[in-house]
This record gives C-alpha cells, sequence and structure tokens, in this order.
C-alpha cells in the first residue's frame, strides 16, 4: 500500500500514545493495528468494514492485557487508532491523485461502520463472562462467524440485485464500486441478461474509467459520460445503480461524491436509484445535511481568499487536479427520499426498512 | 408420484382452472390453495418436517407457476411453510395436540365452504370447553382488532452478532403428533383468517369515513363494497364511482352500494379528475400489494391515485394480509395481464380490428408515492411500513419459492 511517508502511520500512533501515557500502558501488539490495518486492504476485494474486523480479531489473538477492563480499553483505543488511520488516508489519498492508482482507503465511514460493528459485538458478549480467557474465546469464535458471513455477503448482494436487471435495460452506474460490478456481473454472466451501462467518470478519481473497462472485460456493453452529461443520459436510462460507502439510521446513503445529484436529476425525471450495500456497511449516524459527517471537512466549504481562488483557478500546472481534490469533498450524503430501494445481502430494503435493522443491531 | 390421486386430480383442476382464468380474485385462489395444502399436510405421507416443506415448495411452485400474476397462490405457500417451521421450531404451545382431533376430519374428500365453518366452530368450542383458549389467534372471533404483532428480532443482520444455535433447527427430526397442530393451525391462522378479513377491515370504516364525505371509488372490490356498507351503518356520505370501462365493473359496485342506501354516483373514467377536487377520499381495493408498498389494482387506478395525488386527496387502499406478497415490483409490466380486446372493440367489427391494434390491460401498477394508507385485517400502515407486515408475515428465506 502506498505511504506519502513512512513515519506518517507512526506519527498517529506517536500522538496517541502520548495521550494515553499517563493511563493505562499501552500493549505492545497495539503498535501494529494501522500497519495490520493496511496489510489488509492491500487485499483488492476487501471491504472497509471486513479489515476492519479483521485488524480487531487478530487484536484479540495477541492481546497480553491482564484485566478485563485493561483489554476492554485497548480495545477501545485500537479502534480510535484505526478511525484516526482512515481519516488520515482519506488525505493522503487525494494527494496521491496524480498516480491514479485507486486506493481503497478512502472510506473513512466504512471504516466507521466496521469499529462500531465490532464495539457493538463486544458489548453484547463482555457482560456474560467473568474469565478474561473465556470472553477472548468467544469474541475469537464469534468474529470467525461473522467474517465467515461477511464473506458470502457480496455474493448475496448480486443475486437480490440482480432481479432488478431486466433485458433490454439501460442503467447508469456512478463512479466505481465493487458491490455494484458484482450485480452487473451476475446479470450478465450468471443469468444472462442483455443489458447496458452508462458509467460516469466519477471526477477527480476517474474510477468510472476503471468500471468501464472491468465491465468491457466480461463482455457488458457500456461506455463512459462525464460527471457533467447525466442529466443529458438520463432520458436514456431505465434505472441507476449507486454503491454506498455508507448506510446511515434514516437509510439515505454516503457515497462517492456526485451521488446525490444523480439521485435529484433521477427523481426530477422519475428514475428509480437502487443503493447496493452490504449490510455490515450500515452504520450509526444520522447526517442532518451534506456537512454533517464524521470526515474531512474540505476547504470549500469555507471561503478561501480571493487572490487565493484566482490563482487557483489560473493555476493550470502539474498540481492542477490534486489542488481540486484536496478542496473538495470526496464523499457526499444521499438523503433517503431520493432512493428508490436498497438492495442488500438482507434482501430488499426500502429506506425506512434500514431502521429497523439498525435498531435490532444497537438495541 | 406424492400427491395422493384425489388430491393430484384437484391440483390439477385447480391449477387449469387458473392457467384458463376461470378462477380469478386473490380470494377464491387464496382459499382454495389454503384447503389444498391443508390436504397436502393431511394426505401425504411425510415422516418429517423437511420432507413436508419440500412437498408443499414443489406444489407452491407448481401452482404459482401456473399463474404467476395470482400472487395470493405464493403468498397462501409461505405462510403455510412459515406455520410448519413455527411449530417443528416448537413457538407453539404443544398443549395444543390434545384438542386438535377434531381438524383431523378435513382428511376425506374435498370439504366445502359451509364444513369449514362448522369444523371451525366446534373446534373453537371444544377449545373453550377445555378453557385451554390462551392461543391468540381466537381473537380473530372477537370484534376488537388484535394488537399489531411484534418486532421481529430474527433478521440475518440481527444473527451477525447473536448465537447462531438457535438458528439451525433440525427440521428433519421426527416428531409424532405435529400433523394436528399443523393442520390446526392451517385451519385457525390461514382458513378461519380468510373467513374474517372483509369483517376486520369494515370494522375500520367508521375511523376513515366521516359524515357528509365525498368518497371516490373504482372497480368491484368486496372489500371496498363492505367497508364501505359498514361506514353506512352509522354515516351519511355521497360515493362516487368510476365505471370502469371495459369491465364496467364500476356500475356493478354503484348497483351494489344503491342497494344498501348509500347516495352513489356513476362517472366515465374520462370525468375522473374533473371531479376529483369535490372528493374528500379516494378508496379503492387491490389485488395484490407489493413488498415495497405499491399495489396491483384494477386498470384505472393508476389514474385516480394520479388525480388524486394532484389534489392531494387522500388515497386508501383496503386489502386483507393475504395479498401481501414479499415480491418487489421488478418490472412494472411483470404482474399485469392483457386479456381479450373484445370489450374494447368487439370482435365483430373485425374489418377495424384488422387495422388498429388492440389492447385491454386487466390491472394497473400504482406506486407507493400515491397512496396514503393500507387499511389491512388487522390496523392501518401506510406504504412504508408495509415491509414490517411482510417480515412478520412470511420467512425471508421463503421469498422464491
Amino acid at each position: 500500500m502506498i505511504h506519502s511517508g513512512a513515519d506518517s502511520p507512526i506519527f498517529v500512533m506517536a500522538t496517541e500514545i502520548e495521550k494515553q501515557a499517563d493511563s493505562a500502558p499501552l500493549d505492545p501488539k497495539l503498535f501494529n493495528a494501522v500497519e495490520c490495518y493496511h496489510r489488509f486492504l492491500q487485499d483488492p476485494d476487501m471491504s472497509t468494514p471486513v479489515a476492519t474486523f479483521k485488524v480487531f480479531t487478530e487484536f484479540i489473538r495477541c492481546s497480553q492485557a491482564p484485566t478485563m477492563t485493561e483489554f476492554l480499553e485497548t480495545l477501545r483505543q485500537v479502534g480510535e487508532t484505526i478511525q484516526d488511520a482512515s481519516i488520515y488516508d482519506s488525505n493522503e489519498w487525494k494527494s496521491l491523485n496524480n498516480s491514479r492508482t485507486r486506493n481503497p482507503h478512502k472510506a473513512t465511514i466504512a471504516t466507521l461502520a466496521g469499529i462500531h460493528l465490532f464495539n457493538q459485538f463486544v458489548r453484547r458478549n463482555s457482560s456474560d463472562f467473568t474469565e478474561l480467557e473465556d470472553l477472548k474465546a468467544t469474541l475469537l469464535n464469534g468474529s470467525a462467524r461473522i467474517l465467515e458471513k461477511a464473506a458470502s455477503a457480496r455474493e448475496r448482494v448480486a443475486e437480490t440485485g440482480a432481479q432488478f436487471v431486466h433485458d433490454n435495460a439501460v442503467i447508469l452506474v456512478h463512479s466505481y464500486s465493487r458491490t455494484v460490478m458484482n450485480v452487473l456481473q451476475y446479470a450478465a454472466n450468471v443469468q444472462n441478461k442483455r443489458f447496458k451501462v452508462y458509467v460516469t467518470e466519477g471526477r477527480p478519481t476517474s474510477d468510472g474509467l476503471v468500471a468501464v473497462s472491468e465491465l468491457q472485460a466480461s463482455g457488458i456493453p457500456c461506455a463512459a459520460v462525464l460527471d457533467s452529461a447525466v442529466g443529458f443520459i438520463l432520458d436514456k436510462v431505465d434505472m441507476i445503480f449507486v454503491g454506498a460507502e455508507g448506510v446511515v439510521e434514516n437509510g439515505g446513503i454516503i457515497n462517492q461524491i456526485g451521488t446525490y445529484q444523480i439521485a435529484l436529476v433521477a427523481k426530477a425525471l422519475s428514475k428509480p436509484v437502487y443503493a447496493i450495500a452490504e449490510s455490515y456497511k450500515f452504520v450509526r449516524l444520522y447526517p442532518l445535511n451534506q456537512y454533517d459527517l464524521p470526515s474531512i471537512v474540505p476547504d470549500i466549504v469555507s471561503f478561501s481568499t480571493r487572490r487565493k481562488s484566482s490563482s487557483n483557478a489560473l493555476d493550470l500546472g502539474e498540481n492542477h487536479s490534486v489542488d481540486l481534490a484536496m478542496s473538495n469533498p470526496s464523499v457526499d450524503y444521499t438523503p433517503p427520499q431520493y432512493l428508490t430501494l436498497l438492495l442488500t445481502d438482507l434482501g430488499v430494503l426500502t429506506p425506512s426498512g434500514v431502521s429497523d435493522e439498525l435498531i435490532k443491531l444497537y438495541l | 408420484m406424492v400427491l395422493s390421486k384425489a388430491l393430484e386430480a384437484h391440483v390439477e383442476s385447480f391449477i387449469s382452472r387458473l392457467k384458463r382464468r376461470q378462477i380469478v380474485g386473490s380470494y377464491e385462489v387464496a382459499k382454495e390453495t389454503a384447503i389444498i395444502l391443508r390436504q397436502v399436510v393431511s394426505t401425504t405421507r411425510w415422516s418429517d418436517a423437511t420432507v413436508l416443506i419440500q412437498i408443499i415448495k414443489d406444489l407452491g411452485r407448481r401452482l404459482s407457476a401456473a399463474q404467476p400474476k395470482e400472487l395470493a397462490v405464493g403468498n397462501i405457500v409461505r405462510r403455510v411453510l412459515k406455520i410448519i417451521k413455527e411449530v417443528v421450531r416448537g413457538e407453539l404451545e404443544t398443549d395444543d395436540i390434545m384438542n386438535s382431533g377434531t381438524s383431523e376430519e378435513s382428511d376425506d374428500g374435498f370439504s366445502d365452504d359451509d364444513e369449514e365453518d362448522n369444523e371451525e366452530d366446534s373446534d373453537r368450542e371444544f377449545k373453550s370447553i377445555l378453557a385451554q383458549d390462551t392461543n391468540d389467534n381466537a381473537d380473530h372471533t372477537n370484534d376488537a382488532i388484535p394488537a399489531r404483532p411484534k418486532l421481529q428480532t430474527e433478521s440475518s443482520m440481527f444473527n451477525l452478532l447473536v448465537d447462531q444455535h438457535s438458528d439451525n433447527v433440525d427440521y428433519s427430526a421426527k416428531s409424532y403428533g405435529m400433523k394436528p397442530l399443523i393442520i390446526q393451525e392451517i385451519n385457525e391462522e390461514i382458513i378461519a383468517d380468510l373467513e374474517t378479513v372483509y369483517k376486520g377491515i369494515a370494522d375500520q370504516a367508521l375511523e376513515h369515513i366521516h359524515a357528509n364525505e365525498v368518497i371516490m371509488t373504482i372497480g368491484y372490490s368486496r372489500t371496498v363494497k363492505d367497508f364501505l356498507t359498514k361506514a353506512a351503518l352509522k354515516r351519511n356520505f355521497q360515493v362516487i364511482v368510476a365505471e370502469t370501462s371495459p369491465t364496467l365493473q364500476g356500475q356493478e359496485m354503484a348497483a351494489a352500494l344503491a342497494a344498501v342506501g348509500i347516495e352513489t354516483t356513476v362517472i366515465t373514467d374520462s370525468a375522473v379528475y374533473a371531479v376529483m377536487s369535490r372528493v374528500n377520499k379516494v378508496v379503492i381495493g387491490a389485488h395484490a400489494v407489493l413488498a415495497n408498498g405499491g399495489l396491483v389494482a384494477v386498470t384505472g387506478s393508476q389514474m385516480v391515485a394520479a388525480a388524486a395525488k394532484h389534489h392531494a386527496t387522500p388515497v386508501l387502499v383496503c386489502t386483507a394480509l393475504y395479498k401481501l406478497s414479499p415480491l418487489f415490483p421488478y418490472d412494472i409490466d411483470l404482474f399485469n395481464v392483457c386479456v381479450t380486446p373484445d370489450q374494447v372493440l368487439s370482435f365483430s367489427e373485425g374489418t377495424l380490428i384488422d387495422k388498429a391494434d388492440v389492447q385491454n390491460p386487466y390491472y394497473d401498477f400504482v406506486a407507493p408515492e400515491f397512496v396514503n394508507l393500507f387499511v389491512h385485517n388487522l390496523g392501518s400502515a401506510p406504504p412504508s411500513y408495509v415491509y414490517r407486515l411482510i417480515n412478520d408475515n412470511y420467512d425471508s428465506e421463503d421469498t422464491i419459492l
């Protein structure tokens, strides 16, 4: 995995240590949390919440905490460390934009979903045990089972989602999403449906172009369209598929920038918008507006000085697109009223069904 | 062949009637499906529940393939499957086995509806004598609307975190005495439930229809007719019925409503928008309700709903729970059917028929955003709540038969 500087994750850790220095001593194994997280993410098929979950599992396996309290405390610290790392990564992702390598690290919200899920899992179990070793064994057993389930989630999503693809359909896909790719490939190769796909470019990462080449490789007719051409192309489109980095409590989604405006245009033209996500991406957040997300607040939200912005506009040098990526948000929030249905491994859900699932999980 | 000869003949006749659309309407279809399935449980040989579930699933697949537009078939099959699984898991009181001897009678032949009723009554009386009437389902006979089903806590998301052991029920365990219990549950939960749906819905009429209101409806629906009739016992209101061309079911409906003394007006379908500004409420029936809250209803319903939306007139849909289907409208034409165009343009006008393409779709799909409230036999729910009713009524693994 790419790091701008090898010392940076350690820097994150260093502040962590300083913060904790006067309280309980840190478990030495904790130092590996970020490295471990990055190692898991190197697998291109690994989704962020699952990677987060695996880091926790790994940590439990090597934890030497002598008491229950310390164990739970260090576990909490691991969570914070990973969260910090993911925020750091999402910054780093932007600065490396030029290399055009896709970086799966950007998913701050997805990491949060994984951390929440694991914390809840621990909370559910921790009260039942007095012996630390028993608790650890149960947690390891349980998480092995959860990971097993999570591994098959994408397949089940593909089965659910492919039902909605019909012959001669024209589908608009926003940028690159592994789950959406799975659905389309399942519909084309397993169910032998014939359909066409438009993929938005997905600036500034241009991940959409990757999606186009992947779809072409699996023999699905497709074409890339500019992000700004969505309104133009939508008349020809039957339905819209978008992925999700996180599905929030009210059934809205947090996804790559541009999803919200596509959903708005789709609503205006009465086209169905289907969000495709695995259930482990459900996260307990309730964003009230676009800026109410626990991720980086980009510069664009606060105005820069006139001089700076004009120099930005005129700067056509090499760093131009980097600047653009740095000063723009990477995700936006799409409220539930603009989504028709959510296609998940739990089956098809209406946006209002999401809160039900989350209540069951966290009650 | 797993089914007995007589039963196989019954199934075949049902299938051919379904195919020829000689049996239409979700109530008749649901009822016959339930009776057939009960006979399958009682007359076929099965040693454990796995075999039974497989038999029911196979038969269910055959029946719903015969007429995919009659979604009630699949719904009843899913209900029966859920009942079997509940019985096996032992979720129902086992002491009910004691008094289930009476329901064994159904084994002989094809009992008609009257027999069903008697059987049900005797069953219930017997139970009350034994003072074992602890089963909630007996409440259906009371006037009170039973409490809303509790929030189900079983779903795969939840199971991610809790222990899985409870989930792996061994359905293949031999269990003597399951058969009468399953039959009894089918009788009570499904067949007896079917008898009371109209009443359950009509009992809520006074909550929704107020004095001097103008109600619009379309098509002939027994549910809506009973609903309005019940309201007319107490309240004075006016009903406008769209004639529902080309079947003219609306005229039939108007005649039925006028017969019970409701002030009724018939309008042509094209006048729906014109009179909508005077209407206080739209009450329509449904052929099937899909999992997203959309519904399949008589042709013209979408037009009425769209006109109502324009005027912000509330749209009420009266539907029994057995019409709720866990399927989604993957494609809005999927659940429609085009019937003979004879009523649109008679075949006697051969010269014209040659030149024009005449279509006669039987149903309409009404999207959930056009509906304000579903009134069902256990209460009422907005479209966004329908998924929950479906989770309560069916097992999610049975969605695809």
